[in-house]
């Protein structure tokens, strides 16, 4: 598949995952928890193999997840192009073993199953190229 | 035929006397409308009293699945005559399956003979079974034993009804009828792996085996010697080769591997194949044996099931993560679209038509893929109409209860109590077109699966899919 990214470049998505993170912040205080999650998950860099890049997302996307508090109402608005790096996210999440995160993500979890089907959880689990 | 589909409103009614059936049909005859609600009728039952409309469903079902209807039925519950009129309820949807057979625990691969009279499938051990269709019975006429280990892939050419089988032994066998026995004949593939899957070339006169060993034998006979020789495709494969599928033109081969690439070659032999190698929309003018015409890296994970269309420009095959991939125009700048799945993944693919494929794997349900006008493909539905309606968002019986329990709660009682109750029960791995001739269309094909089915499905009655076929 497509080259992966060098280190060099590595410097330069970790600087607009910071400026993300700011917006994202900042939509948060607006309350649009939504909004903050799907600018999370755009332009997620699943082709870095750089585990800061990784990281560096997963705190941002972590930050919207903990945020949403209706998940129904999250679904209602998210397109479904988002599903399938939700679900990885979802995934990541649950790895953690922290109690608040699983908590969530499987609440999350729940919804978007119903929603995507097992298909979605298969795309996440078997894709060992994109990882998040 | 009218296939319109009209909505018909029965509601709760109130006589002081209760009125014939003669009457009752006299009343509804006097509306010529009643020829017109045909097949895909739906009803809507108006009643402030639950029991009524339970009662209702339950005559419903029950009407559907006869064959014609013109039938009235009414009963009276209190003081209302509750009537509901059924006209030309004809079941709407036709089955698709239309013969089912458990021959074993567990099918393993499947093929049929040249003329469709006898099938060779092997029940998930060293053994070649061959069963024949005698009086509607399903006799076993022939048990081909060479193989040490489990037989993977079988292949019945139907130009010169030799059975080629291959196992996880990696050996090959190419079986020859003689008188009432089977000859087999050893091909020495060279494999230091398991031979994972094999198809004859269109004319007979080669097969390919994809192996674990990453490559592909392309075995073609010898007169000289009166032996199977096996030439390997070494080169580009980084893991097993999954499946094989042969171009009409016998010279070029689509494969499969858990490297997650499809691969094209050519396997052009001199002696064997006649002159050079033509060009035929796919395919470079001077491909020497085992050169690779063209790679599609469209899956991250394991790649299953290629096969070609019957024009042989384009190719379909399936991925481990719930996807399909069609290839239009393969060549040097193919058109590839990737089609999302909702649900498990698929194991093998078929081409119906140029237009039309149907799919088979983990959800243990033909699906049906089409493609429009402008070549767009997308999933029509699953050909199995019970299994379909009774899962229709919701994902299957077997998980829901697992969630259940993931999530903490008890999720929807005793959900889909159908259970699985399509017409496969297990996995479908196989599917193999049934075409009686070379002339006529094919709407045929036979699945297998590891429940021990064998289900034959045919597609001319089943309106929506006509157009496509």
């Amino acid at each position: 598949m497509g080259e992966h990214v060098e280190a060099d470049n590595a410097e330069a998505i970790i600087t607009r995952i910071e400026h993300k993170s700011r917006k994202i912040e900042s939509l948060l205080k607006q309350y649009k928890p939504v909004e903050a999650l799907k600018t999370a998950l755009e332009g997620s860099p699943p082709k870095t193999r750089d585990e800061r890049c990784k990281s560096a997302n997963w705190i941002v996307v972590h930050s919207a997840l903990m945020a949403i508090k209706d998940v129904d109402l999250m679904f209602s608005s998210l397109d479904p192009e988002y599903y399938d790096i939700l679900m990885k996210y979802l995934y990541r999440g649950l790895s953690t073993g922290d109690r608040p995160t699983c908590d969530q993500c499987l609440r999350i979890h729940e919804k978007l199953t119903q929603r995507a089907g097992l298909g979605c959880i298969l795309r996440a689990l078997s894709d060992t190229v994109n990882t998040v | 035929m009218f296939h319109q589909v009209g909505c018909f409103v029965v509601t709760d009614f109130n006589y002081e006397n209760k009125m014939t059936v003669e009457e009752f049909r006299g009343y509804l005859g006097y509306n010529n409308e009643i020829d017109r609600y045909l097949i895909g009728m739906r009803v809507l039952a108006v009643d402030d009293d639950p029991t009524c409309l339970k009662l209702l469903d339950g005559l419903l079902r029950k009407c559907q699945n006869q064959e014609k209807a013109r039938k009235c039925m009414w009963f009276a519950h209190d003081n209302a005559v509750f009537a509901v009129c059924w006209i030309k309820c004809k079941r709407q949807i036709e089955m698709a399956a239309i013969a089912v057979h458990q021959f074993a625990d567990c099918i393993t691969c499947h093929a049929w003979s040249p003329d469709q009279s006898m099938v060779a499938l092997c029940p998930n051990n060293n053994e070649v079974h061959i069963y024949k269709l005698v009086e509607e019975n399903w006799e076993r006429i022939h048990v081909l034993q060479k193989h040490d280990q489990i037989i993977v892939g079988i292949d019945w050419s139907k130009s010169s009804n030799r059975i080629v089988t291959v196992s996880h032994d990696r050996n090959s066998y190419v079986w020859n009828e003689e008188g009432s026995l089977w000859v087999p004949t050893l091909v020495i593939l060279r494999l230091n792996r398991a031979a994972l899957c094999v198809q004859w070339s269109p004319k007979g006169n080669k097969f390919a085996v994809g192996s674990g060993a990453k490559t592909v034998c392309i075995c073609y006979y010898e007169q000289e010697n009166n032996w199977w020789v096996s030439k390997l495709i070494r080169k580009r494969h980084d893991s097993s080769v999954t499946s094989v599928a042969w171009h009409p033109n016998n010279v070029l081969i689509a494969t499969t591997s858990t490297d997650g690439k499809c691969r094209v070659f050519s396997t052009f032999i001199k002696g064997v194949d006649a002159g050079k190698p033509k060009k035929s929309g796919s395919g470079s003018l001077d491909a020497k044996f085992g050169e690779q015409i063209v790679q599609l890296d469209l899956s991250f994970c394991w790649a299953f099931g290629v096969k070609w269309s019957p024009s042989g420009n384009s190719l379909a095959y399936v991925g481990h993560n719930s996807m399909i991939y069609f290839v239009d125009q393969v060549g040097p700048s193919p058109l590839a679209q990737s089609v999302v799945l909702r649900d498990l993944p698929l194991r093998d693919v078929m081409f119906v038509s140029e237009k039309l494929v149907i799919g088979v794997g983990f959800d243990c349900n033909p699906m049906v893929f089409a493609a429009d006008g402008t070549g767009l493909w997308s999933f029509v539905r699953y050909l199995d109409e019970k299994k379909a309606a009774s899962s229709s968002g919701r994902y299957g019986s077997q998980f829901t209860e697992a969630f259940g329990k993931f999530y903490g709660s008890s999720k929807q009682g005793t959900s889909n109590d159908k259970g699985r109750a399509g017409v496969h029960d297990n996995c479908i791995n196989c599917i193999v077109p049934l075409k009686k001739s070379e002339s006529t269309k094919m709407t045929s094909f036979s699945t297998s699966g590891l429940d021990g089915k064998m289900v034959i499905w045919d597609l001319k009655n089943q309106e929506d899919l006509v157009e496509y076929l």
